[in-house]
């Protein structure tokens, strides 16, 4: 029991130096886990140490040391913190007027997925064109690497979701879609 | 719209129904009997309102409607008669026809009501619709495209805003720059030739080869970015092409010099050209201000002998001297120096005299 509660306080003062409990960093120094990653560290100091993550009753005793009066809002932020991708869901909405400067905001998404040329249209790759190559005939592997246009509605639909920054005219240095910024021989 | 106070001039439209049975003169023609109504601009331009506010009787339509027919005369009688008018008010005015339109309130009978524009039923008319974009739980379109590095560090990338050698003729043909001088980015800016904005990632001005075949203008023109037939075009009539590297804070004050002055602050130094670009500007096939003059020369005569024309000897010309001037590495604009201040009010240079200023500032 000793031993194992030796163990357990060793991995309990590595656990806090890696600084989710970051009140109590200073008394778990000399650590030699301190910079590692977080995540997965701490998910494997929690299963040694056999704390129950989501129980408010559990604290940390320390020789000397105050318990804190908001030790349980405390420990679950901490654990909260343990988990971001569940409680950080990305907003995929359009902004129409923002808080601070009441202005519309671009969806970040299109911004990373898309290239929009002058002239209105819109840039893309094909889907799946990175996923199991093993199976896709060579033609289909190139059709899928080839850089394709996004239809009337599409085009209007990426329009709406970015502000006017993104339809302004660019002069970069070696643009390899310089020429397409401008249609030619359009005739409608 | 108020009437004109004492020594102003203004506008405004009067209008005027009058009944012109009751008219009696002869002096104005065209007229007939019936209701009349007259609608015009009456320009104000005395110090003095008029004297007596007629009514709209007789007076005011003979004046007002022989204020219209005269043409000429210097608009001294249209102006006496103007004195005479009545007083501008509210009741006077109307706005001209056409420029409002009357508001479609929705709700509110037969062509904005009933259902409001708002179509029938369902998420439309309840405004229950969902974001853009949404699909119904499928994943929408703009997220089904794998992201790709199109617009990857866009806010890093330079951009150099165009100035075709068709644009440069037009604007010296047109006098709005002047070719006895040496050309710089001020003096495009000046012209309105060209629009740079430095927050926009503007590094400066490149030259492009649209209306190389109609250029006919010695110059001496500094830009920051050529490309090879345009450098041929100017040499070709004997000018002479500089490129040379601005860093953002020494484009925004090289573009609007006079906000800059009008701060106080001093004339920064400009700085030297970020890795990438060292090559650019050392270049003498571009024409860099950091290349070897010599090796600018044998450029300049390689480039005659690839376009085929007779390269013009610039040191025999009168202009030699202008066309020879170039900036120090360091300098933003020509004739001022690094460190200097520039007091726009009292019109004056102020010059450092602090030996470390002055070493700072010649480094």
């Amino acid at each position: 029991m000793a031993a194992g509660g030796g163990t357990a306080g060793h991995l309990l003062r590595v656990w806090l130096s890696a600084g989710i409990l970051g009140r109590w960093a200073p008394w778990a120094t000399r650590c030699p886990g301190a910079g590692r990653a977080l995540s997965g560290f701490s998910a494997r100091c929690v299963g040694q140490v056999r704390a129950p993550v989501g129980a408010p009753l559990w604290k940390p005793r320390l020789p000397g040391a105050n318990l804190p009066g908001g030790g349980i809002s405390s420990v679950l932020s901490s654990v909260t913190s343990l988990l971001p991708s569940i409680l950080q869901q990305p907003a995929r909405t359009v902004t129409y007027y923002s808080i601070r400067k009441g202005k519309r905001k671009t969806v970040k998404a299109v911004i990373k997925r898309f290239l929009r040329l002058h002239n209105g249209l819109w840039v893309r790759r094909k889907a799946g064109y990175k996923k199991k190559l093993w199976k896709k005939s060579a033609a289909q592997r190139k059709r899928l690497r080839e850089l394709v246009l996004c239809n009337r509605t599409q085009c209007k639909l990426l329009d709406k979701m970015t502000t006017s920054f993104w339809k302004r005219r660019n002069w970069y240095v070696d643009d390899p879609y310089q020429k397409y910024h401008d249609r030619t021989n359009l005739r409608f | 719209m108020a009437c004109a106070g004492m020594g102003q001039s203004a506008r405004c439209k009067l209008k005027r129904t009058f009944n012109m049975e009751g008219f009696g003169q002869t002096e104005v023609s065209g007229l007939k009997a019936g209701y009349y109504t007259e609608e015009y601009w009456v320009t104000f331009t005395t110090g003095t309102n008029p004297s007596a506010p007629a009514l709209l009787s007789s007076s005011f339509c003979n004046s007002v409607l022989h204020a219209a027919d005269v043409s000429g005369n210097g608009g001294n009688k249209a102006l006496e008669l103007l004195r005479s008018l009545p007083r501008v008010s509210l009741g006077n005015l109307r706005p001209s026809p056409g420029s409002k339109k009357r508001e479609r309130r929705r709700g509110r009978g037969r062509h904005g009501g009933r259902k409001c524009g708002r179509g029938h039923k369902g998420e439309r008319q309840r405004g229950t619709r969902p974001r853009l974009g949404f699909e119904g739980g499928q994943t929408p379109f703009y997220l089904a495209i794998p992201k790709y590095g199109f617009n990857d560090g866009h806010s890093c990338r330079r951009q150099y805003q165009p100035l075709s050698l068709q644009r440069l003729q037009y604007l010296i043909d047109l006098g709005r720059v002047d070719p006895t001088q040496p050309i710089d980015l001020t003096q495009l800016t000046n012209a309105r030739g060209v629009t740079v904005q430095p927050l926009k990632r503007d590094y400066g001005v490149q030259l492009v080869e649209e209306g190389a075949d109609i250029f006919s203008a010695k110059v001496n023109i500094e830009v920051q970015r050529a490309s090879e037939l345009a450098i041929a075009a100017i040499e070709k009539n004997g000018g002479v092409v500089t490129t040379s590297f601005y860093d953002p804070r020494s484009l925004e004050i090289l573009c609007k010099p006079v906000v800059f002055f009008l701060r106080g602050q001093p004339i920064p130094k400009r700085m030297l050209p970020p890795e990438d670009l060292v090559r650019y500007y050392t270049d003498a096939r571009n024409r860099g201000y950091l290349a070897d003059p010599s090796k600018v020369a044998e450029a300049r005569l390689e480039l005659a002998r690839k376009y085929g024309y007779v390269l013009p000897d610039i040191t025999k010309d009168e202009l030699f001297k202008m066309l020879s001037a170039r900036k120090d590495p360091r300098q933003i604009f020509f004739g001022l120096a690094p460190g200097w201040i520039v007091n726009m009010a009292d019109k004056k240079v102020l010059k450092p005299t602090d030996e470390k200023l002055l070493k700072y500032y010649s480094s």
